[in-house]
């Protein structure tokens, strides 16, 4: 009887989680690969965007060609359609992912505020890809709105650190 | 018999100790200097202490932090606190005299001799000279008078009851004021007073033992999210991040990285201050260039 009920529990067991892979097509935790591609993305931003900032810092040398290179590379990769990457259920109100990611439910229960937030973004990374090559004051004239676009959809829709996370 | 009568008078010293350990000391009218008020300098001690951030409304930003009318609430473990009104209007302090302010900021005490609850970081600003205290104290009366009271804090049983707050002061409350330490540069001295003084850095960076006070040995480590996560109603999974030099800290920031942090909200990576530091970097943006140069080289000095 033990036996059995050992027996029923592993098929259970594999049967969540053949269910938990095939709905997050990762193993370790729900929506894995989807988490890890939406922060890769938001890591790319925060790289074109430290380019154009160590310039505006005095870190590098101003160049108008790294400067709008860097500028619409920021561009393109705000324009990506990355709506598979933030599937319903993978915010850190699912107690299996509180430690996993800090994308708050409030992304998917207000939407579509998150898409102005995003769409906020792109217009400020547009003029900055207009901008760019214009000189080390414009890069600095600009700047400060990409950020705040980023900020923006953090304060709204990201929750706190994580520990043990670099970022 | 003459145990107990033995026992009578052992109960009612320990009334008497247990009186003067939870009564509220005070600093005397006396014991203020003379002082020229400096409004410049009690404007960086209202950006630096943060005030905006507890006593202003909800979210406010900006100069909508110059509004102290109260109401923002902290959800603790503890129950939940709600900032009074601070403005000087007579909802607020506006009938206060400077002792009645300088014994709220460094003692805890209010002006009817009630303990505070260190939700109020006073353990901090008490680090603070009264000179400091005072200059506060003349910016705070600049401010717009506001109407309106904020509500009562609900706190359960036994945290609703100030009187043991006694105990807890006679514990953390050292009654210390900063003093530079004559073997560090002067940057690294300032730094110090800002981040434990008014700054009071530590309130949120540092982790706390289990009746709330800060953990010393742990100093600027990192430490859990206090605030309570609004979805589950358990303690948050959040962590505020190891602010010290070592290698689960700022090791690989420089001390510009850091400085220019404090000014923008920006970390190396170009990623953005979120949660309750968003707020502090907004304010620590009012303070001078070398006031957060100063910071930035006490933390680099935290090995
Ligand atoms: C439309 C909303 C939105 C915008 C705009 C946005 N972010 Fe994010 N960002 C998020 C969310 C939500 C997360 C948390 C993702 C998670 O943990 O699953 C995040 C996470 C991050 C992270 C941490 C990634 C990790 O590895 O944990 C970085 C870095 C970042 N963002 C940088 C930026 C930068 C730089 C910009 C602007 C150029 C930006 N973000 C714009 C919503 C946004
Ligand atoms: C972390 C939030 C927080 C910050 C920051 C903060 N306070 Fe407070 N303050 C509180 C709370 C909560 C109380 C109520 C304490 C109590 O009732 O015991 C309070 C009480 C007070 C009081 C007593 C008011 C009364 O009506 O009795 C004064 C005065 C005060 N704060 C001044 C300041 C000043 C000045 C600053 C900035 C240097 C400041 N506070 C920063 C949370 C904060
Ligand atoms: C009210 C709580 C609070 C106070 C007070 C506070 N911090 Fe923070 N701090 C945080 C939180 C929360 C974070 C994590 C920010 C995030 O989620 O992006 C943080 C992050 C930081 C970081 C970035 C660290 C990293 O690894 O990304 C620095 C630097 C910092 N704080 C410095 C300070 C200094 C200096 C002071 C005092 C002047 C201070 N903080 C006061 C809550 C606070």
């Amino acid at each position: 009887m033990k036996i059995l009920s050992l027996i029923s529990a592993s098929i259970l067991c594999a049967s969540v989680s053949v269910v938990t892979t095939a709905d997050g097509h990762g193993k370790g935790y729900p929506f894995k690969n989807e988490i890890q591609a939406r922060m890769n993305v938001m890591n790319l931003y925060g790289y074109y965007l430290g380019e154009l900032g160590a310039m505006a810092k005095g870190q590098s040398p101003y160049d108008a060609d790294a400067a709008t290179r860097a500028a619409n590379n920021l561009l393109a990769m705000a324009k990506l359609d990355n709506t598979t990457m933030w599937p319903q259920g993978s915010d850190n109100s699912v107690p299996a992912l509180d430690n996993k990611t800090r994308a708050k439910p409030e992304a998917w229960t207000t939407y579509p505020e998150i898409v102005d937030k995003h769409k906020a973004l792109i217009t400020a990374a547009t003029t900055m890809a207009a901008e760019a090559g214009n000189g080390l004051d414009a890069v600095r004239a600009n700047i400060g709105a990409v950020g705040q676009s980023c900020k923006g959809c953090h304060e709204a829709f990201r929750g706190p650190k994580l520990k043990g996370h670099s970022h | 018999m003459r145990l107990y009568k033995l026992a009578l008078t052992t109960c009612l010293a320990g009334a008497v100790i247990f009186y003067w350990i939870t009564a509220p000391e005070l600093i005397e009218q006396d014991a203020l200097p003379e002082h020229t008020v400096n409004l410049t300098n009690g404007e960086q001690m209202f950006w630096v202490g943060g005030c905006g951030s507890c006593h202003a409304a909800d979210g406010a930003s900006g100069n909508h932090k110059l509004l102290l009318s109260g109401g923002l609430t902290l959800d603790t473990p503890f129950g939940a606190f709600v900032a009074p009104n601070i403005s000087p209007h007579d909802d607020g302090i506006g009938q206060w005299s400077d002792l009645d302010f300088v014994n709220a900021m460094i003692k805890g005490v209010s002006p009817e001799g009630k303990h505070y609850y260190p939700a109020f970081p006073y353990t901090n600003y008490q680090r603070m000279p009264v000179t400091d205290v005072l200059d506060l104290k003349a910016f705070l009366d600049t401010l717009p008078p506001v109407a309106g009271k904020a509500d009562d804090h609900s706190l359960g049983f036994p945290f609703n009851i100030r009187w043991g707050l006694g105990l807890w002061k006679w514990r953390y409350l050292d009654g210390q004021s900063f003093e530079p330490d004559p073997t560090l540069e002067d940057a690294i001295n300032r730094g110090r007073y800002l981040v434990d003084g008014p700054g009071h850095c530590g309130a949120c960076h540092t982790p706390r033992d289990r009746f709330g006070g800060e953990l010393l040995s742990s100093y600027l480590q990192g430490a859990s999210v206090l605030e309570v996560n609004e979805h589950t109603g358990e303690q948050s999974s959040g962590w505020v991040p190891n602010i010290t030099s070592d290698d689960n800290g700022l090791a690989e920031w420089t001390q510009e990285d850091i400085a220019y942090s404090l000014e923008t909200g920006f970390t190396p990576e170009f990623d953005s201050f979120g949660g309750s530091m968003s707020s502090v970097q907004d304010n620590i943006y009012h303070l001078s260039a070398s006031d957060r140069m100063a910071i930035a080289a006490y933390l680099k000095s935290l090995q």
